[in-house]
């Protein structure tokens, strides 16, 4: 057995499968390329797949990761190449990589950097100031829904970059920078808050969100 | 970013279910339709995971894509919240593998695969912008219709251009030929509809009226236009053992409701349930040879993925190979994780046997389906199995390990009386004896009994029958779940209100089609789901359009009475089913037509017919 970490991507035409669908697009795909995949034991027995933080329902990545345990020996690249001719067409190999069979990919993921687009409803100007001014607070709060209710959260400690890096006329790209882990905030939720600052000026319904990069240690 | 596909994207950034809408999954084809002759929407009309799941539609989609002038394309019924936001957002409907709107497609193809689907399709015609009724509509698309259903096409005649009856992708070429052909000479739209009335197995319903006696029964269907038929047959695949199969399937992303590979072994049924409507029209039954079969299924698994293969079929057990074919299939593929399901159990040793292979790959239920409590009430609809039948297979499944059972009956069915549903319930307390003497207690056990309520349904030998009251079926439902309480027990029933509409309108008349168009105005859709069935709409519908929705579902028929569906030939013979109806109410049984030909009359329907029987000589 042997522990291969893969950096995937998912494009456009993918963009809508969710975290769990995708568990079943790599099993059927490692069907497909008759790769076996190592199985856990005991009364019900699931393959040994595991995913780094869930990406948002919608958003594009090119640096997402998983890790595959094979019960064969291949080589990470003819693994990547065998996969990359099954899967379904947006969603792709890009680096693959032995890894040992004790290092857990979830303990590994520091942060992501993302590009989010968003169409603004109006101009708004100097926005780069009030950027900053935004960052500057040392808190930032959203209200998130628990099993306990809504309650509010701080979500500045997660964030560590935040800056403008298109202006259009009707739409803005941002590159975000943060942590990732327990509590983490996902962009979305730090794009609704600097939109609650800024008094309602972006279109919320139009974004695009991409995940440039996941940071491992 | 504001074009039609990134205004869609912004919508399912807030739908459940998005992929229901994207397309773009493993195995869906890719044109580009600017170099295609022919672009065709083929339409289900429900949600994304049940018409997936529909064998039909994944044929004929494959078939019409082989083709190079052809892309078909699939939409089906947005979910409400996807509809409600479409409508807000001025979003026509559009197919999922281009994001195309409707009314640049040259065919819209429905499958009425049941009755309660029909506001549906009225609701996806308009959110598609297009008129609901084919009088109004100019230019193109054709909007067409097979399927089930479409065999008693008077209900949507108002809707439909035309209907193709029987098996589509015997007929499906011969239309896009016709219609390339057609479009290439620049013809009017009206010549089109003369030329595909022209072809074997095409109903064009605006060449045909419906004459009605004092009494609001049809006297006859009078073609109105020169030199369309009498009466429109079938179309019936005649080598199906070489007919195509698709050798891929799409993969959903989605968790749909047949996830699986769905290979169809063999078509048609001759057990002749006489409640059975697929059992009669699908006749004759047609086999592919166990070699074709294993081949495909290696085929589709390397081109899937699935994990799970179903071998479809009206009766999979009485595939005259199943045993051989199963082991063959387990045998083959268990070290892949590849297990094999079989949709439907046959009352017998051989089909527990058949389980027991299945069990080594992956668990399966226990299904099976006595339809009726009595052996009085099983030989009237001549389901031949008997009550031994039941217990022996049920104490096999138990000594082999088995302890769940779902049981599936009908209520409502012709002469029942109260002693036959509490049939229902001495059964299942004896199945309860059965675990017990086999396990010494009832630990684990668990039987599921689940009811529907009989329709009586067109091209059967009960449809002259009445349907039970609701008032009745009430009756009956709530003494099995009164008798059916104990801890092992637990009982399911069919929403009445559901079966009485489908009884109204798969036995209606154009007349009922006024009250669908009616109920869909009043907002009715998705009237299959039982929470967002609106019954009171319906009964104010039938109201205001002047139909007596009794008159269709719970009068009985004098065997004289002109059908709405009698200009339509299924191949199986109006006296065949007389005679089946004259021996159900003497209680007396047909056997299998595979031990002998029972004479429906199929075999001489068509040149090239050939029954299972007759291949067998
Ligand atoms: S013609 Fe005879 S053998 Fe053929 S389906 Fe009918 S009853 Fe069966």
């Amino acid at each position: 057995m042997k522990r291969l970490r893969n950096k995937y991507t998912k494009d456009e035409r993918v963009k809508f499968i969710s975290h769990l669908d995708l568990l079943r697009v790599f099993q059927r795909a490692l069907r497909r390329a008759n790769i076996k995949v190592a199985f856990s034991k005991g009364f019900n027995p699931h393959p040994k797949i595991s995913f780094g933080p869930a990406l948002v329902v919608g958003a594009t990545t090119e640096g997402d990761y998983m890790d595959i345990d094979v019960e064969e020996d291949i080589s990470p690249e003819e693994f990547r190449k065998k996969m990359n001719k099954v899967l379904p067409p947006g969603i792709e190999i890009v680096e693959s990589y032995e890894v040992e069979l004790n290092d857990a990919l979830s303990t590994k993921i520091k942060g992501a950097e993302y590009i989010l687009q968003v169409n603004v409803k109006k101009s708004i100007k100097d926005i780069q100031n009030k950027i900053e001014e935004f960052m500057k607070r040392d808190i930032i709060e959203i209200e998130k829904e628990s099993k306990s209710g809504r309650k509010m959260v701080n979500i500045r400690p997660y964030v560590l970059e935040l800056k403008v890096i298109y202006e259009a006329e009707n739409y803005f790209k941002f590159y975000i920078k943060l942590k990732l882990g327990e509590g983490a905030p996902n962009p979305l939720h730090l794009l609704k808050a600097l939109n609650d600052y800024i008094g309602d000026l972006f279109d919320m319904d139009f974004y695009k969100l991409h995940r440039k990069n996941t940071i491992l240690e | 970013m504001n074009n039609l596909k990134d205004k869609i994207d912004a919508l399912l950034m807030k739908v459940s279910k998005p992929t229901r809408y994207t397309g773009g999954e493993l195995n869906s084809s890719i044109k580009n339709p600017e170099e295609v002759k022919v672009r065709f929407a083929f339409a289900f009309p429900d949600v994304y995971e049940v018409g997936m799941s529909h064998l039909g539609l994944r044929i004929l989609y494959h078939l019409l894509n082989k083709r190079e002038d052809v892309y078909c394309e699939r939409v089906f019924a947005p979910w409400l919240d996807m509809e409600k936001l479409m409508r807000e957002n001025d979003i026509p409907l559009f197919s999922l593998e281009t994001k195309t709107t409707l009314d640049k497609f040259d065919f819209i193809g429905f499958t009425l695969q049941y009755e309660l689907s029909y506001t549906n399709v009225i609701n996806m015609l308009n959110l598609a912008g297009i008129p609901i009724l084919s009088r109004d509509r100019k230019g193109l698309p054709f909007v067409i219709a097979g399927g089930p259903c479409a065999y008693n096409p008077a209900p949507l005649s108002d809707v439909i251009d035309f209907f193709v009856m029987g098996e589509g992708e015997e007929v499906i070429n011969e239309i896009i030929d016709a219609y390339i052909d057609w479009k290439k000479r620049g013809g009017e739209r009206e010549e089109f509809l003369q030329i595909v009335s022209q072809i074997k197995g095409v109903y064009v319903p605006k060449y045909y009226m419906e004459v009605y006696n004092q009494d609001g029964t049809i006297k006859e269907i009078r073609p109105i236009k020169k030199g369309v038929p009498e009466k429109v047959k079938k179309r019936i695949v005649k080598d199906f053992g070489n007919a195509y199969h698709p050798e891929e399937q799409i993969v959903p992303f989605m968790d749909i409701v047949h996830d699986r590979i769905m290979l169809e072994i063999f078509r048609g049924c001759t057990r002749g349930c006489r409640f059975c409507q697929a059992g009669m029209i699908y006749r004759p039954v047609r086999e592919k040879s166990k070699e074709k079969i294993l081949d495909l299924a290696d085929k589709l698994i390397k081109s899937t993925g699935y994990e799970e293969i179903s071998l479809t079929s009206l009766s999979t057990c009485d595939y005259s190979q199943i045993e051989d074919l199963v082991k063959k299939l387990i045998d083959k593929y268990k070290d892949k994780g590849v297990g094999v399901s079989i949709p439907s159990t046959r009352v017998d040793a051989v089909s527990i046997n058949l389980l027991k292979e299945i069990q080594k790959v992956r668990k399966t239920g226990l299904t099976l389906a006595p339809e009726a409590g009595t052996q009085r009430l099983r030989d009237v609809i001549n389901k031949g199995i008997t009550e031994e039948d039941i217990l022996e297979a049920t104490k096999e499944a138990f000594s082999a390990g088995w302890t769940n059972v779902k049981l599936y009956f009908m209520i409502g069915l012709p002469t029942e009386m109260m002693e036959d549903v509490e049939g229902i319930v001495d059964l299942a307390y004896k199945i309860v004896d059965n675990y017990k003497e086999v396990k010494g207690s009832v630990k684990n056990l668990k039987i599921t009994i689940s009811t529907s309520t009989f329709v009586p349904k067109p091209f059967t030998p009960f449809q002259w029958t009445a349907q039970d009251s609701i008032k009745d079926i009430v009756e009956k439902q709530d003494l099995l779940k009164k008798k059916l309480k104990s801890k092992v027990l637990k009982y399911n029933w069919h929403n009445p209100y559901m079966s009485f509409l489908e009884a109204v309108i798969s036995r209606g008349d154009r007349k009922v089609g006024k009250a669908i168009i009616k109920a869909w105005e009043k907002g009715c859709k998705f009237d299959g789901w039982e929470e967002y069935l609106n019954y009171d709409k319906w009964e104010e519908a039938f109201k205001e359009v002047g139909v007596n929705p009794h008159f269709y579902a719970n009068r009985e028929r004098s065997l004289e009475e002109v059908f709405p569906w009698d200009v339509i030939d299924v191949g199986v013979d109006k006296r065949y089913l007389i005679r089946e109806y004259k021996k159900s109410q003497e209680g007396r049984i047909t056997p299998d037509c595979r031990l002998y030909c029972t004479g429906c009359g199929v075999k001489d329907f068509d040149e090239g017919v050939v029954c299972f029987e007759a291949s067998k000589k």
